[in-house]
């Protein structure tokens, strides 16, 4: 770690002595940050582990109370604990010395060097403990990460192209505007039919199962039971007609719901299982000194 | 009586603008319908939903007319009747109709309640098109998953621990330290899994010796018996000084009080359920590679059978009746047991033993190849060992000691007993007289002459009357070379005040005392592989015992390494713990067995383990009778 303040700090001395003559032209992702120098870092950490674990002879058998598991399983702990830190890292304004982009770079493949760091510290020895719990949920956390990278790098493209320029209050006013036009549409037609109009008009467009969230697909939904009920249904082809405009701006928003979850989701199990994976740790951590 | 129709709308401004329409008549009709008389725009409302009455201007009555009913102060009806100066709430659709008095009016106060549609209604964007409202907090989850962890793996183990400190033995069952448990425990240790605190008896205190030979008594002696009774000080000192990370970890763990040398640093649990693992060949290369230089010792420095073992160093008996000593096979001792034996004559195929051996056929079956090991040597009941040589059951065959036959019963002198030998010898020539010629004898016709015959009864009686004394030569002669014990026992001649011994023979029974050779696991090799010298030996105080370089034919180190000079066809790799044990108790090493399938057996018989040797042997042939 503290290595990588030190590169950080050297380079962004030399970053400041140029910028006033060279500006950057295109933009620079933290993933690529610095010509992926904490991808290198990273690569060149696990490649480091995995040598040195095959050519140090421990005896009997690699475990995680080896000299070299504790030495592995110190620098994993330490490493989670920094990771951890981004969180609070990116709620403060910094200037200068301490990019955020910097830090995510290397909080992004510093995680994933984690991935070797942690499992070969376990010495491949797996079961069902307080121990393994602690892997996997350090697993849990750097796979929800992966994930996260994953949908940003590729989800925006489907956002944008689900959108059409719309922004997300307009996709809604949409809706809102086909409601009052079915409103008044639908007020001369007899109570059976306009039942399923009114229970379309009652539905919240944001309602839904996680399921439904995630898939884009409502069983329970009033506009198409009632664009169903509809067919066939004679001086009703206004109604039918704003029924499956509603149905289309649904279905954007319904969409737009959908990437958003999954761009969203991550969060929802990388943020909670870091603190499980911290509790775990301790736990993992107290109990071998416990148990000496 | 009439009715005033009031609706209040709002400006934008947040300015209520109120307009009032008087009606006359005493039924009004309220519905989504345009020609009733409180028209509500309102898909939830029917065309003709009800009708409102107040026949006498202070009673009203509400009846729903297309079976949709409405609420009434809150409450779901179908009719509803109520004093209009008390006043009433009634709510159809999304609209709200407030019935009450003012002077002699009925007011009707008529408000749209619900926005026209759910979608209507305003929604926090930024709550609303994320995942907020559908999937629990990340605080709340990051906290309760955390609380859960702690709760679970940290606080109730510890709980567990406190409610059973100072308890003997846990009752079965489920315990939450389990969890902490870091893996399975060996088969032998199988029973303790749910009682960490057998082992772990002090928190943050690591387990020691104490909570081992609470069970295992007296392993302690033994370990000490097997290393010379070192004092712990000094195993630790003979140990390969650290590298850097056992350095680091030896600092670790006497920052963190986890003492050194403790049972458990070899014997590591919880690393899989099985057998305990066998101890490695490292484990005493710690110590042993290069302790000469580091402790005062007289062993040799050993690390790997293959290529880094002394050579050994068997207990032989350097002079007549000496005591045992150690001496290595480099050195080419001799171990006087007091015998005589010339291997080299009794193993010739081709030489008078063979043939005398060959022409006992049908009584004993040496076969035709000349005596074999096994007609001299038997194995013990554990088939490890050779029993001693044993005069009667395996020389008597050939060296027999009769002397007499009477009446078809043949009479032996008394082996092991030289003083009964010299009585019995003594008496015979005591009592019997010598061989009767046949001219004295009988109803035998007589040549001629009586000379003769007077000769021959001189003889006979003169040596009838010295026959007694003949008895001492016949004891010098059995005693004296060419005589039956001469032949194989080394004797010692009358002196003053004693007469003919025996030195006594010693045979050692067990060579190695600080390593273990089964015989057994070597039943497929012939023993003239092992013991290439015995077919040349000529005296029985050569040594047989085959030196390191012959175990190395086939015996290589844990890891297959062996000496560059030796071809090994089969290696058979070799742990310090086939031979040696730390906790020696004078029997076989404790090595883990490999586990059989139980589908490869369908029946166990009998074992017939004596037959099997003396099958094959030494004639290394097939294996015996098993099935």
């Amino acid at each position: 770690m503290a290595l990588g303040t030190r590169l950080i700090r050297r380079r962004t001395r030399a970053a400041a002595v140029q910028t006033g003559r060279v500006r950057q032209s295109a933009h620079e992702g933290f993933l690529s940050y610095a010509g992926f120098r904490w991808a290198k870092i990273s690569g060149g950490l696990m490649l480091l582990v995995i040598l040195s674990y095959a050519l140090i002879d421990v005896s009997p058998r690699h475990n995680g109370g080896s000299w070299y598991g504790y030495t592995l399983g110190t620098i994993g702990a330490a490493l989670i604990l920094w990771l951890t830190a981004l969180g609070v890292r990116k709620r403060k304004m910094t200037s200068g010395a301490w990019s955020l982009k910097a830090w995510t770079s290397a909080h992004v493949y510093l995680g994933l060097s984690l991935i070797v760091i942690g499992t070969w510290h376990t010495g491949f020895q797996l079961g069902w403990n307080v121990h393994t719990l602690a892997w996997a949920l350090m697993m849990i956390v750097i796979l929800s990460g992966l994930f996260g990278i994953f949908v940003y790098a590729t989800m925006p493209q489907a956002l944008a192209a689900n959108r059409e320029q719309m922004t997300q209050m307009q996709m809604l006013e949409a809706i809102r505007a086909y409601d009052r036009q079915l409103h008044v549409a639908a007020q001369p037609l007899p109570p059976a039919i306009s039942a399923g109009v009114q229970a379309s008009l009652e539905q919240d467009p944001f309602a839904g199962s996680v399921a439904s969230r995630f898939t884009a697909r409502y069983s329970g939904c009033a506009t198409a039971a009632a664009r169903a009920a509809l067919a066939g249904v004679p001086d009703a082809a206004r109604v039918t007609d704003l029924l499956d405009q509603k149905s289309a701006a649904l279905a954007r928003l319904r969409g737009h719901l959908r990437i958003r979850a999954i761009l969203e989701v991550w969060l929802y199990i990388h943020v909670p299982m870091t603190f499980a994976l911290i509790a775990a740790l301790s736990a993992h951590i107290i109990s071998v000194f416990f148990y000496w | 009586m009439a009715f005033i129709l009031r609706r209040v709308s709002v400006t934008r401004a947040g300015k209520k603008i109120v307009r009032d329409r008087p009606f006359a008549g005493d039924s009004i009709r309220i519905g989504r319908d345009g020609g009733n008389d409180i028209h509500l725009e309102d898909l939830a409302v029917n065309p003709h939903h009800a009708t409102l009455t107040s026949p006498d201007g202070r009673r009203v009555l509400v009846t729903a007319s297309e079976g949709l009913g409405f609420d009434f102060n809150g409450r779901s009806t179908e009719t509803a009747e109520f004093d209009s100066a008390s006043g009433g709430e009634l709510r159809f659709g999304g609209h709200r109709l407030t019935v009450q008095r003012e002077g002699a009016a009925i007011i009707l106060l008529v408000e749209r309640t619900e926005e026209l549609s759910q979608s209507a209604k305003d929604v926090d964007e930024i709550r609303a098109f994320s995942l907020r409202n559908l999937l629990p907090g990340r605080r709340i989850s990051a906290w309760g998953f955390a609380a859960l962890m702690l709760f679970a793996f940290l606080i109730a183990p510890i709980w567990t621990w406190y409610s059973y400190a100072g308890s003997d033995e846990r009752p079965a069952g489920f315990h939450a330290d389990s969890s902490w448990s870091s893996g399975p425990l060996s088969n032998a240790h199988a029973s303790l899994k749910d009682d960490c605190q057998s082992c772990h008896v002090e928190p943050f205190v690591a387990v020691t010796d104490a909570s081992c030979v609470n069970c295992h008594t007296g392993e302690h002696k033994k370990m000490s018996a097997a290393h010379a009774n070192a004092s712990t000080a000094t195993l630790i000192a003979a140990r390969a000084p650290p590298g850097t990370g056992e350095r680091a970890l030896a600092g670790f763990a006497a920052a963190f009080n986890r003492p050194e040398a403790r049972c458990v640093e070899c014997h590591t649990e919880h690393e899989g359920a099985g057998r305990m693992a066998p101890t490695p060949q490292q484990f005493c290369a710690d110590c042993h590679d290069g302790m000469a230089g580091r402790i005062k010792t007289n062993l040799g420095d050993a690390a790997d059978f293959g290529v880094d073992h002394p050579q050994f160093r068997p207990l032989v008996r350097p002079a007549p009746g000496a005591k045992l000593v150690r001496a290595s096979l480099d050195t080419t001792p001799r171990d006087i047991s007091g015998m005589k034996f010339p291997h080299d004559d009794h193993m010739d195929a081709k030489g008078g033993v063979a043939r005398m051996a060959a022409s006992f056929g049908g009584r004993y079956d040496f076969g035709r190849a000349g005596l074999q090991c096994k007609d001299c040597h038997s194995v013990d009941a554990g088939g490890v060992a050779f029993k001693p040589v044993d005069m009667e059951a395996d020389c008597a065959m050939c060296h027999s000691l009769a002397f007499e036959q009477v009446g078809g019963v043949t009479r032996t002198l008394r082996h092991g007993e030289p003083a009964q030998v010299i009585a019995d010898l003594t008496a015979y020539y005591r009592s019997t007289p010598p061989t009767r010629p046949l001219q004295l004898g009988g109803m035998a016709r007589r040549r001629p002459g009586q000379y003769a015959e007077g000769a021959v009864y001189n003889i006979y009686f003169s040596e009838v009357a010295v026959r007694p004394a003949r008895a001492d030569q016949a004891i010098a002669a059995v005693f004296s070379k060419g005589g039956a014990c001469y032949d194989c026992h080394t004797i010692y001649a009358p002196s003053s005040g004693s007469n003919w011994r025996v030195m006594p023979v010693k045979q050692t029974d067990r060579y190695f005392s600080k390593g273990w050779f089964d015989h057994a696991a070597h039943e497929e090799t012939k023993c003239a592989d092992c013991h290439t010298e015995a077919r040349g030996s000529k005296l029985a105080s050569d040594l047989l015992i085959p030196d390191v370089k012959q175990c190395r034919d086939c015996h290589v180190g844990e890891t297959g390494a062996q000496l560059a000079s030796i071809r090994v066809d089969d290696p058979v790799k070799s742990s310090c713990a086939m031979c040696h044990e730390y906790h020696m108790d004078g029997g076989r090493p404790w090595t883990p067995k490999p586990v059989k399938k139980r589908g490869d057996v369908t029946a166990v018989t009998a074992i017939p383990r004596r037959a099997l040797y003396t099958d094959h042997f030494g004639s290394g042939d097939n294996r015996g009778t098993g099935g």
